[in-house]
Formats: structure tokens, sequence, C-alpha cells
């Protein structure tokens, strides 16, 4: 990484600082595909746990932006130190975010097990979440390795996610047609899949904090935009 | 963000005031400056950082000839004021130096009055043709300087015996009662308390209303606080010149990153 402060206190103030990031990061990996597995297989006890590991999530959160406002308080951070800043306090709200949906996710399998399974969209779904957990684990590398490249294709690839997003919407709507009974159950599946979606948005964003991050700059928002279940009929 | 870094560049500077091309400074065989290209603009504060001994002080002090007192100091090149190159042998230090005042570190009141000490340069220059014009430049001068109202009714009394923060303030108006088109400050505030160093700042935002501001600080905090344009000198050269916004939070040169964020460089 980059050189050393003098004040070698900032550095350790810098450090703690990025392995919360990481460590909240590690929790949001695994709440994902926990959430996503419990859903398949119909677990409700690990998707408790998700639950309850939510908690752990947003109390990083709240204490990475403790830190945060402690460093700009005491050591008025100035350039990469300035972005390091205010890139971690938006990382932690994207992170925290993320494990909101997860728990969102979680919250519905208990009703969900009580249903009968509609199609095999479940595992659709996790492979959804396999992709955006995958997304966010090299956006977390990107954001240590301070690499712009491999941020611009964690971008790229909601794309992605966005069309699989899509595939369902278009399958839930058809199970729905066939069978008014399969509504409340593929409302619930709809709401999964839009809050992964959403995962992959956040995924998105902190890929555009390493770019920030890195070079100053923000990335032009000129990505395709795939979910295109708002605008069609 | 885009309309963020418009807002920041449309911060009111002035035109060009100050056109320094390829200026070498020597003192004896070592060179303190190399080749500085600078342009310092009219109504703006241009903050000069750096570390000890690059050279800001030095360059600084070319823009009033104050290094001609230096036997063996050499400055080549060319600064222009206004267009008209200020080390033309036609040029008068003297005159220049009333164009182009200066505040210094330490306060340094003359051991005079308070109104002596305003009143000085005018009346060497001849400013006041009458008691009642010198009595008005010299309240100007100390309401310009942030100080009329705390010395008006003691105007008599010796320069010395204000504080600090006050001496300053009084140095800034007697720089400024010969009706200046520059003001260089070098160091104003590092002898002053937080409190001093405050008003001395706002002073400093106000005069450039009126003048170009050129300000020597090691204080980055200070010259991200008061400054629209940052030069960075590192060894005599200028490494990086830019938009105070953008020199503090997205520098172009390495050494620039290195120095503002505190890190060996």
């Amino acid at each position: 990484m980059q050189e050393q402060h003098i004040a070698s206190a900032f550095d350790r103030d810098l450090e703690t600082i990025q392995a919360r990031i990481m460590k909240m990061g590690g929790l949001v990996e695994a709440a994902i595909m926990d959430s996503a597995r419990s859903l398949e297989t119909r677990d409700e006890e690990l998707a408790e746990q998700v639950r309850a590991n939510d908690k752990a999530i947003d109390a990083l959160e709240e204490m990475i932006n403790e830190e945060a406002a402690r460093v700009i308080a005491m050591r008025a951070p100035t350039a990469s130190d300035l972005r390091l800043i205010l890139s971690v306090t938006k990382i932690s709200g994207n992170l925290e975010r993320i494990g909101d949906h997860a728990k969102n996710l979680a919250k519905r399998n208990s009703v969900l097990s009580q249903m009968p399974p509609v199609g095999d969209s479940p595992s659709a779904l996790r492979r959804m979440a396999r992709e955006v957990e995958r997304m966010l684990k090299d956006a977390l590398d990107a954001y240590i390795q301070r690499d712009v490249e491999l941020a611009a294709v964690v971008i790229q690839r909601d794309h992605d996610v966005d069309q699989m997003y899509n595939t369902l919407f278009r399958e839930l709507l058809t199970f729905m047609m066939e069978d008014a009974r399969n509504i409340t159950p593929c409302m619930h599946l709809h709401f999964i899949a839009k809050n992964i979606e959403r995962m992959g948005d956040h995924v998105t964003s902190i890929a555009e904090q390493v770019i920030y991050l890195v070079s100053g700059e923000r990335p032009e928002d000129n990505r395709p935009k795939a979910d295109v279940t708002s605008v069609s009929l | 963000m885009k309309d963020m870094s418009q807002i920041a560049n449309a911060v009111e500077t002035g035109t060009n005031k100050i056109s320094a091309r390829d200026v070498n400074v020597f003192y004896g065989d070592s060179q303190a400056i190399k080749g500085v290209d600078v342009e310092i603009s009219n109504n703006t504060v241009t903050a000069f950082i750096g570390p000890s001994g690059c050279g800001k002080s030095t360059f600084l002090r070319c823009l009033n000839r104050m290094n001609d007192t230096i036997d063996i100091c050499r400055v080549t090149g060319t600064i222009r004021l206004d267009g008209e190159d200020i080390y033309d042998k036609r040029v008068d230090p003297v005159q220049l130096r009333a164009k182009v005042g200066m505040v210094f570190q330490k306060p340094n009141p003359f051991p005079k009055s308070i109104y002596d000490n305003v009143a000085y340069g005018p009346r060497i220059h001849g400013l006041a043709r009458s008691k009642s014009d010198l009595d008005e430049v010299v309240e100007r001068a100390l309401r310009r300087g942030a100080i009329w109202n705390e010395v008006k009714d003691r105007l008599y009394a010796p320069g010395t015996g204000l504080s600090g923060g006050q001496q300053q303030r009084l140095c800034i108006a007697r720089a400024v009662a010969t009706e200046p088109e520059v003001l260089l400050m070098d160091e104003p505030c590092s002898a002053l308390d937080p409190i001093a160093t405050a008003q001395v700042e706002e002073l400093i935002d106000e005069l450039r209303e009126n003048f170009a501001v050129v300000i020597v600080t090691h204080s980055m905090q200070q010259a991200a606080r008061v400054s629209q344009n940052t030069a960075f000198f590192h060894l005599g050269e200028l490494v990086e010149y830019g938009e105070t916004g953008q020199i503090f939070t997205n520098p172009q040169d390495p050494r620039t990153e290195s120095y503002i964020t505190g890190r060996i460089g």
C-alpha cells in the first residue's frame, strides 16, 4: 500500500477502520449465502441465525461511522486519506443495506416454508444470490488491492444480476396467472428476487467507491440499466 | 460532483496580477528556486505551501524584490506585475514595495504610536496633503486591518503595547495604508493564538476584495481555509499549482499527496 504517515497513530486509526470494513464484508457475504441457502433447503433455523447476525453487522456500521467521524475531527484528513474516510462511510452504509436485504429474505423464508413450493425459483434465487456474493467478494478485494479494473468489472457484472431478475419476474408472473393460489408465495418470491437485485446495486455502489478512492473521480453513470420490469408491461 | 467543482471554480477570482516566468534564485552557488512559472490572480488569496527550506519564502520575497537586500542573492527570469517587469532597471524598489506590501511572521510594529505606525508609509510616499487627510488614511487603514474599534481611543499609545494578535493586525493595517495592489504575507499567523489567527484569516478574506494576497504558511489547514489557489513547493521547484479544493482532495502529483497527507516523502 501507500507510504506510512509521520504520525503512526494515524496509520493505526485507518487500519482499524479498514479491518472493520473487511470484517463487516465477511459477515455480509455469509448473510447473503446463508439466507439463500435457507430458502432453498427450507432451513428455518439458518434463517433465524441470519436475522440474529444482522445485529452484529449494524453494530459494525455504527462503529465505523463513529471512528470515521473521530478521524475527521482529530486528523483533518486530506487527499487520499480524505477519500478513504468518505468511502468507508459509504461502503459501510452499502454493506448494512445488503445485510438488511438478506435479513428481509430470511424473514420471508419462515412464511414461505409454510406453503407448498412453486417451481424451482428458490434455486434460481440462490444462483442469483451466489452471483451477488461473488461480486461483493470481488468488490471488497478490489477495495483492499485498490484495483480499479476489477471494480469496473464488478460494475459491469451487475447487468447479469439484473437479467436474472427480469427472467424470474416473468417466470413468477406466469405462475401467478396459471393459478391464483400461487399468488401469495410468488409475491414473497418476487420480493426476495427484488431484494437480491437491490443487493447487486449496493455492490455496484461499493465498486464505484473503489474507483473514487483510487482516482478521485466518480465513474460516469453510463452502465446499461438491465432491470426493465419497471418500464415494461 | 461536476456541479460542485464548477461552483468551487466560480469563486470570484480576478484577472492575472503577477506572472512569473522561469524564475531562478541563487544564494551564492546554491540554487534555491528552480525555474518557477506561476500566475497570481487579482482578488485572490494564493497560498504557498511546502516543507521548510523548499523556497516558498524566497520566492515570495522575489515578488517585491526583498531579496535585493541580500548581497549574495541573484534572481533570473522575469516577474511581471500588471505586465511590467519588476526587475527592470527603471523600477525603484521602494516604489515597488509600496505597491507590493508585506507582512512578516512576527508582528514588528515600529516603536512609535499606533497612529504613527500606520501614518509612516503614507507620509514618506506623500499620500496625504494635510493632517485631516492623513487622519482619514490612518482610519481607513486601521478599519481595513479590522483593528479600528480596538484602538480608536488610544491612537497615540505605543503600538508595541498591543497584544500579539492586535500587533499583527496593526502591521497589516500599516501594510495596506500605502494602498498597495498586492499583499505578501510570510507566515502571518505563526506567532498568534487560535483566536487571533481566526481574526487575521477573516481579515485576509476581506482584503481579497481589494488586493491580490499571497500567503506563505506552514499550516496546511490555514492554506485550505483562506486560499483559493494553492502552490506546493518542494526542493526549490513548483511541484503543483491549482485550485485549493482540488489540491486538498485530489492532488495530481505524488509529492503533493505525500506532503499534505503527512507522509514521509
